[in-house]
């Protein structure tokens, strides 16, 4: 049976197939699926967060990770439902109405996902009252907004007012990224958190679905 | 007034005309678009270094040809001259002539993809100058080379997916358009993505009014000696930090 240390490798890699044949493989000689997500799978993520942020990886060696990572938790997914495993947490992601860009958005939904938390992703040039609706609709705890553009920016604080104008700011968190978007911005509209990286935004949301 | 305008080259031709036009003399520089792909903060530091090399007491003021350009212009600070910036989002609000008319225009025109002069002849990746745009214009060829079929031909559809997601190519004009050939680069490359295509009329007179010295509270701003230029977050864009 392969080593499943060859997951992470092949997470690594940016190599699905190994990815995915790996890990039907570590399921049928009984490993357990949660293991799979933080024993290797998270790790592998870390890795490539790292390497991204010195420069050694670039967007598509994180689009194939992510790829990678994604055929093996289309295995593991089911398996963690069937078990009853309760995510970290349930997030709404997208990005912001006006805004086109997701391929940050995608990355960020793909860790999210890998660091336990179901994830529901509206895609991009979201509305606010889709936000609230799917945050509603899938008992949402976390709300992650994107933008790349500072034109589009002023959404996320539309987001949040109409969060607090719908009655339900206070059922969830809600936290932004993406390129132009600061701390000191979160801070004046009045977000949760902020997440400087793929790899930081996993941390950020962890710790606000704990609060 | 002797003027130094710095300026990014996707204005160049709109720039070399206002410049041509003002009654002030204006010494020149264009830094490349490539700025754009750096990313805020290594932006920022490229503008700097670029006003840390003028020399103090040779003109009035520093006229910067940028807008707040993704956080590109945020925490500039003026030595011993002035600096001036709209405040304008992007270059494509500058073209537009207001940041009122660029918000209405991108609010009523969502997936629009813009293009102007120098958006064709400089926009290109000619000069790498960052990785965070390494993969965007390659071709299905390159990215297959590299990455083998399967993984090339997965990242080619990644990242050329916003393609299908672009309704429109707008080209801003400002009759500076040699010829008609910008027209029909835009139109073309419009074609070739499926987009629709617009030829939206620019307005100049915001740039003309930044060379000739006409440097309005609500269009403008000036940054003092050791003033820093910050972003606002509001409808203003940017404002003056001490």
């Amino acid at each position: 049976m392969p080593d499943p240390v060859k997951l992470r490798e092949a997470v690594i890699e940016g190599d699905w197939k190994t990815a995915a044949a790996v890990t039907q493989a570590a399921i049928a000689a009984g490993v357990a699926p949660l293991a799979i997500v933080t024993g290797y799978l998270v790790p592998a993520m870390d890795e490539v967060g790292r390497r991204f942020e010195c420069e050694e990886y670039f967007v598509p060696e994180m689009l194939l990770s992510a790829r990678a990572m994604k055929a093996s938790m289309d295995i593991v997914r089911p398996l963690l439902a069937a078990a009853g495993a309760e995510p970290v947490g349930r997030v709404v992601i997208g990005t912001v109405k006006g805004d086109l860009h997701d391929i940050g958005k995608n990355l960020v939904a793909s860790m999210l996902e890998g660091g336990g938390f179901e994830v529901i992703d509206l895609g991009a040039d979201v509305a606010p009252e889709r936000f609230i609706e799917a945050a509603a609709a899938n008992s949402a705890n976390l709300v992650a907004l994107s933008a790349l553009l500072t034109v589009t920016m002023t959404s996320m604080k539309t987001t949040i007012d109409a969060f607090q104008a719908a009655g339900l700011r206070e059922k969830v968190k809600i936290m932004v990224g993406g390129a132009p978007v600061t701390q000191q911005f979160a801070d004046a509209i009045g977000a949760d958190g902020y997440g400087q990286s793929a790899g930081a935004a996993v941390a950020v949301a962890r710790k606000l679905v704990a609060a | 007034m002797r003027l130094k305008l710095i300026s990014c080259e996707v204005l160049f031709r709109e720039m070399c005309d206002a410049c041509a036009r003002s009654p002030h003399q204006v010494d020149l520089e264009f830094l490349p678009k490539g700025l754009h792909d750096l990313g805020g903060k290594a932006m920022a530091a490229k503008v700097q270094e670029a006003v840390d090399r003028t020399p103090e007491g040779a003109y009035e003021a520093i006229l910067l040809g940028y807008g707040l350009c993704g956080n590109g212009l945020d925490g500039l600070t003026a030595r011993h001259t002035r600096l001036v910036l709209p405040r304008a989002h992007d270059c494509i609000a500058l073209l537009m002539g207001s940041r009122e008319r660029y918000q209405a225009y991108f609010e009523a025109n969502p997936g629009t993809f813009y293009h102007s002069t120098g958006w064709l002849e400089r926009g290109k990746g000619l000069q790498q100058l960052t990785h965070n745009t390494v993969g965007f214009d390659e071709s299905l060829e390159a990215m297959i080379r590299k990455y083998g079929e399967d993984n090339g031909r997965y990242l080619y559809q990644e990242m050329t997916r916003y393609r299908s997601q672009y309704r429109k190519l707008t080209f801003i004009e400002t009759g500076l358009e040699a010829g008609g050939k910008f027209i029909a680069e835009a139109a073309a490359e419009a074609r070739e993505n499926g987009w629709s295509f617009e030829r939206l009329p620019g307005d100049l007179a915001w740039l003309r009014r930044m060379v000739e010295g006409k440097w309005a509270e609500t269009e403008f701003v000036v940054a003092g000696p050791g003033q820093r230029i910050a972003a606002s977050y509001d409808t203003r864009v940017v404002k003056v930090q001490e």
